[in-house]
């Protein structure tokens, strides 16, 4: 077959080809993961990179894990570039502080790939797993203070070595998790999807050639700036600024400035790290700037190394945003959506036509672990929860949807969760709470109630449970999200961020999500209740 | 001369109503086809199919078996004709519809929207009752709000009301006695419960799929009963099936009662006919490929067998989360790249095909229909792959000017002339479909060079050669009547019905009592409802799977469960299948616990299948059909002159190879150098690729 190397179409075949590797990275993971979380919430990203972690592409997933994998390798090829990287190595890391770049819980795997003796590629993966120790059931302790509590750390290490696995390490790991079967199975889900991405990348590069594989991948990059060229040069040059006070009381900012080449955002002038975990960092503070770019100057899913050449962020070391050794990341989601909200609603506030008003504005992250009553086997339910949307200039916001951070993201069925946890669900509805005025009222929140029927832990993480969601451009605030421990005597508890909380039968969780935010001043009343 | 069996397979399309009707000698197994067309009729659908039927002057007395397909189904939910629905649901549970599952597959959006519900909230009502996932009763049904609730529904007009209450795949009776109570209360609506369809856990999609049923129903029902009367009064005495999605036919009544079933009827004819045809040629492993003219459409068939799947959705794609199905659905990836779909360069220079299609009207370009936009049809004109000269069997002039200015604008976009940009369209339609084979091959961890490719639809045999190579397939057959092939399909088919059930259980021996008893029962409920109709036990033949998956996993693995009961001396083997199946597709296995999560049983039923003969082959070397010589350009294999066969007088052991072209009216065939052509005794043409 006369194959013309590098015309057009087959630099796009070769891209196609790339495209539905890492989808298939995803599918096969989805289909074989132990952890709800994984196959479920699809807490997972799937990605490949050059030969030197530039992110090429990324399957489904969600959208804060597309440019998680690239800093992952990168961190991976600083550290082992002096040794030898060699064909069928695979590596691990959960470690912030070693390319993990989100909390413990995330683990990430990645395999370089070699065609004619070079490395062309890396295949990644990275995906939440239920348990990997620490001082709580699910590993994500609110009373956390310093990393090391948060679980087992693995520092960008050897999973395999010449296609020969390290079989202490993964004794290591299974010993390590409270749950190590659901560790051991989801490990091998993660080998398996990178193997076989690697398998197809190698075919495309062993068919077209090398030369005309990386071809094919620079003109990608190319691409995805071009792409985000032309939506920065559609906004409005300027600096805006903007501070928000946390629930916990801290005051964040960040400076924004946009020109038709770049768009800078400053986050210096943010508090110092903490010693609770509320950190993230500096990489997941970059995915948030990422995010709002995306959203902002092309919001299709094509992302590459190149869609993000003119994104730049700045952040200052030892701060919440940047935080470094020992500080504890367990609930890195919430600083890192709550950062995304911050900027967005910059940016709403200089393109209200151009934005949606706020969200729910959290995960909330709801953790119960325990027995199940009937089978007598270990579970941790994790499941985020779905909330309002906000408003838009033509329209009113989304009833429950998942967050922002989320994308493919399924929520666990009533009668899976009834089956798998032995957890009665009492109701699932759209919230009744008013909605506000608004021109276009935000979407409704979701209330929903669980009734263990054995002792089991709680934890969760609300934002939003003190200062509401915002509106734009005069349309009223969305509420806030709240989770209520009823007591078989009556008692009530409200919790925002909490761990080890014992529930048991007769008590009732009931979780109220925030409605989202409305936009544009109310000059009549659009709140209807039929739809 | 033996007697004449008449076989006919109706469909209705969204434009025509097509008749294809087989009179076979019963002694020779000579089959003479027929074919006609009309227009669809909507709203009144039979009129199209009894207009067909007397325009083919089809003698309805002397037909002896009559087979029915329709995407009125399809279309009605798509074009959102169907009734005002009022849902009846689990206390607490009324938005389960609304919310869904919450994703969002376009994930940078911030302007995503969510699909709308098939049922407002207004018309979203309770009823107090629980049922636990182990099926028993927790919560008492009550039924006294009732009648209120059934008040409201008339009052704001209320067409059709679906049931779905938490759990009820594990028990039914709470829908049972609240359909029975509606049906007291109010005997003219239709009602529709969740259990009659899905006996599946996860109540979302089985609450959409109540729904969505429901808001077919009323005129589905009303359509299936005017054919029935219609058939009869013009002399027809026996009883019309209909096609399904499972790759099996229904009756009428049954279609009638649950009309969501024939959702994906026209594709899964196809992929039967291809399954059938691989039987027929000693190939039971197939790669079957429909290309038609919005879409191509593809499927696995294993050892004969097609995979039947409940995870069907409709809309959904990579914008959108779209809307579930819960119906048994033959496993299929369909991808929007037909002949019709049109080529386009984005704003950053990039060349896509699809899955936009220039449709019927204006159609492509070279319709000279005022069509501008170059589809793949233009392209293999262009490129000479199509004649010219006998374009669509000679009854349309192409019109070369449109198809050429087209082209060279795709052209210009990219930098490059007509002819590049021609080959460039090929490649990127070629590319996307093989994408599309390596989702339901290599992706399933099936080796395509071990199956036959089966190619059919209006561009099977165009581009069918090009995916094979890519693929390393080294048999591609083209059926012999590949224009009424899906029809063909359709009355090979057997009476079929899947029950598919979640029963969550570990796979141990002590559990192997509990399996088999849930696979009696169900094969006693199937023989229970063919027997009502008039199917007895004796005609019926069961196939069981189960559903397996190592414990604390989701997804699950089909495995066949061969070889009599289920016993405790068994469950090893069962478990061992299951490992390796699993490692065919997933790579690895583990030494964990093996769960099942549900079965499937299918039930079929002959009624009276074809037999087909083969001809007298005599060995010939094709000069007899060779109609001319033309410049062909294979886009990546090159120009060449290619010999250019004319279809109808191809006959059985004729051999050639290529370059070549093989023309009927109504396809394409382009085969490539160094294939090799051979027609065989039941006139497909076997095209041996040397890889």
């Amino acid at each position: 077959m006369n194959r013309d190397s590098d015309d057009p179409i087959t630099l796009t075949v070769i891209q196609a080809g790339l495209s539905a590797a890492a989808d298939e990275m995803f599918s096969m993971l989805r289909k074989t993961a132990m952890s709800p979380i994984i196959y479920e919430v699809l807490d997972v990203g799937t990605g490949i990179t050059d030969g030197q972690g530039n992110l090429v592409g990324s399957g489904a997933g969600i959208p804060t894990f597309v440019g998680v994998l690239d800093k992952a390798v990168q961190r991976i090829i600083a550290l082992h570039e002096g040794s030898v990287i060699a064909e069928g190595d695979m590596f691990i890391t959960n470690d912030p502080n070693f390319g993990g770049v989100t909390h413990l819980n995330d683990i990430v795997i990645a395999m370089p790939v070699f065609a004619a003796g070079k490395r062309i590629a890396w295949t990644a993966c990275i995906a939440h797993w239920s348990d990997i120790g620490g001082m709580t059931p699910g590993s994500m302790s609110t009373k956390a203070s310093e990393l090391a509590q948060e679980g087992l750390r693995l520092p960008a290490v050897h999973l395999f070595r010449a296609g020969r696995p390290v079989n202490s390490l993964f004794d290591v790991i299974c010993a390590n998790s409270r749950l190590p079967d659901f560790a051991r199975g989801d490990l091998w889900s993660q080998i398996a999807a990178c193997r076989r991405a690697a398998e197809r990348v190698r075919q495309l590069a062993d068919s077209y050639g090398p030369g005309t594989f990386g071809r094919a991948v620079s003109a990608l990059f190319s691409a995805g700036e071009a792409r985000s060229l032309k939506g920065l040069g559609e906004l409005t040059p300027g600096r805006w600024e903007i501070s928000v006070e946390q629930d916990s009381g801290d005051l964040w900012s960040a400076a924004i400035t946009v020109t038709p080449q770049s768009f800078e955002v400053d986050l210096r002038n943010n508090p110092e790290q903490k010693a609770s975990p509320y950190n993230t960092s500096r990489d997941g503070a970059v995915i948030s700037a990422q995010m709002i770019f995306k959203a902002l100057t092309d919001p299709q899913r094509f992302a590459n190394a190149g869609s993000f050449r003119p994104l730049r962020v700045e952040t200052r070391p030892g701060s919440v945003f940047h935080a470094e050794e020992p500080a504890p990341h367990g609930y890195y989601f919430e600083t890192r959506i709550r950062l995304f909200d911050m900027l967005w609603r910059c940016l709403a506030d200089a393109f209200p036509q151009r934005l949606p008003a706020g969200h729910f504005g959290s995960i909330c992250g709801t953790v119960i672990a325990g027995r199940h009553p009937d089978s007598g086997r270990a579970y941790t339910m994790v499941e985020p929860q779905m909330g309002g949307w906000g408003a838009t200039a033509a329209r009113a916001g989304l009833d429950a949807m998942y967050s922002t951070s989320h994308g493919e993201t399924y929520n666990c069925p009533v009668e899976i969760c009834e089956a798998r946890y032995g957890i009665d669900v009492g109701w699932k509805r759209l919230s009744d709470r008013p909605r506000g005025k608004a021109l276009h009222p935000g979407g409704r929140g979701l209330s929903t109630c669980y009734r263990p029927r054995h002792a089991a832990i709680l934890a969760a993480g609300f934002s939003c449970g003190k200062h509401p969601v915002w509106g734009t451009a005069g349309g009223a605030e969305g509420g806030h999200n709240s989770l209520t421990v009823i007591r078989l005597n009556g008692d009530r508890e409200i919790h925002n961020f909490v761990s080890d909380c014992p529930v048991g039968p007769g008590d009732e969780i009931v979780i109220e999500t925030a409605n989202g935010g409305g936009w544009g001043p109310a000059g009549r009343e659009t709140g209807q209740i039929a739809t | 001369m033996g007697q004449t069996v008449i076989r006919a397979a109706t469909d209705v399309g969204g434009t025509f109503t097509d008749l294809v009707c087989f009179e076979i000698d019963s002694e020779t197994g000579q089959s003479h086809v027929r074919t006609a067309k009309s227009s669809t009729t909507p709203p009144d659908y039979e009129q199209g199919v009894l207009d067909v039927l007397s325009r083919g002057d089809v003698d309805l007395a002397a037909v002896g078996f009559l087979a029915h397909g329709t995407t009125v189904v399809i279309n009605a939910l798509t074009e959102r004709k169907g009734v005002k629905v009022g849902l009846i649901a689990t206390e607490g549970f009324r938005d389960t519809l609304e919310i869904a599952r919450g994703n969002r597959p376009d994930f940078f959006n911030l302007h995503y929207v969510k699909p709308k519900p098939f049922v407002p909230r207004y018309l979203r009502r309770e009823l107090p009752g629980r049922i636990s996932y182990l099926g028993q009763e927790t919560a008492r049904l009550d039924l006294d709000p009732l009648p209120g609730i059934l008040d409201d529904f008339r009052a704001d007009g209320v067409e059709a009301v679906a049931i779905c209450f938490l759990h009820s795949y594990a028990n039914s009776s709470h829908e049972e006695a609240a359909e029975a109570e509606v049906r007291r209360l109010w005997p003219e609506i239709p009602v529709v419960s969740s259990h009659s369809i899905a006996r599946e856990w996860r109540e979302y999609e089985r609450t959409n799929t109540t729904v969505l049923s429901a808001y077919v129903q009323p005129a589905a029902e009303r359509y299936l009963h005017r054919l029935r009367d219609g058939l009869s009064a013009r002399g027809f005495r026996g009883q019309p099936y209909v096609m399904q999605s499972n790759c099996g036919i229904d009756s009428l009544e049954s279609a009638a009662r649950v009309p969501i079933t024939m959702i994906e009827s026209g594709p899964s004819s196809g992929i039967w006919a291809a399954a059938e045809l691989g039987r027929l040629i000693g190939d039971t492993n197939v790669i079957a490929l429909d290309i038609g003219g919005t879409t191509a459409k593809c499927a696995l068939i294993e050892n004969g067998n097609v995979r039947i799947v409940t995870d069907y959705w409709i809309e959904r794609d990579r914008k959108s989360a779209g809307y579930p199905v819960m119906v048994p659905v033959v496993d299929l990836v369909e991808i929007g790249n037909g002949g019709g779909s049109i080529a386009w360069v984005d704003e950053f220079g990039k060349l896509h095909v699809g899955p936009h299609s220039a449709g019927a009207v204006p159609g492509p370009a070279s319709y000279g229909k005022g069509g501008t936009d170059a589809t793949t049809t233009d392209a293999n004109l262009w490129l000479g792959r199509i004649n010219k000269d006998y374009f669509c069997g000679g009854e349309t002039e192409a019109d070369m000017g449109a198809a050429g200015k087209a082209i060279a604008e795709v052209g210009a976009k990219l930098g490059v002339g007509a002819d590049e940009a021609a080959r460039g369209i090929v490649r990127i339609a070629n590319n996307n479909m093989v994408n599309a084979l390596k989702l339901v091959s290599l992706n399933r961890g099936f080796d395509p060079r071990e199956f036959t490719m089966v190619a059919f639809g209006g561009g099977g045999g165009m581009h069918s050669v090009a995916l094979a190579q890519e693929l390393g397939v080294s048999k591609l057959v083209i059926p012999a009547d590949a224009s009424v092939f899906s029809a063909w399909g359709m009355i090979m088919s057997d009476l079929r019905r899947d029950y598919i059930s979640t029963h969550l259980m570990e796979l141990s021996e002590a559990a192997a009592a509990d399996i088999e008893n849930a696979l009696a029962a169900t094969e006693k409920t199937a023989k229970a409802q063919f027997g009502a109709e008039g199917v007895s036990p004796e005609r019926l033949a069961f196939q069981r799977f189960g559903k397996f998956r190592y414990q604390n996993q989701e997804h699950t693995t089909e495995i066949e469960l061969e070889g009599g009961p289920v016993v405790p001396a068994g469950i090893d083997a069962i478990r061992e299948r299951f490992q390796a199946a699993y490692e065919r597709e997933y790579t690895y296995r583990l030494n964990a616990p093996v769960e099942m999560v549900g079965i499937h049983v299918t039930a079929t039923a002959e009624v009276g299948r074809v037999q087909m003969k083969r001809r007298e082959a005599t060995r010939s070397d094709g000069a007899a059909a060779v109609k001319g010589v033309r410049a062909v350009d294979y886009a990546l294999d090159g120009v060449h002159e290619a010999t250019i066969y004319e279809g109808p007088r191809l006959a059985p052991g004729m051999e050639f190879s290529g370059p070549a072209i093989i023309e009927d009216p109504g396809s394409t065939v382009v085969v490539h150098p160094g294939n090799a052509v051979r027609i065989d005794g039941y006139g497909n043409i076997i095209i041996e690729i040397r890889n």
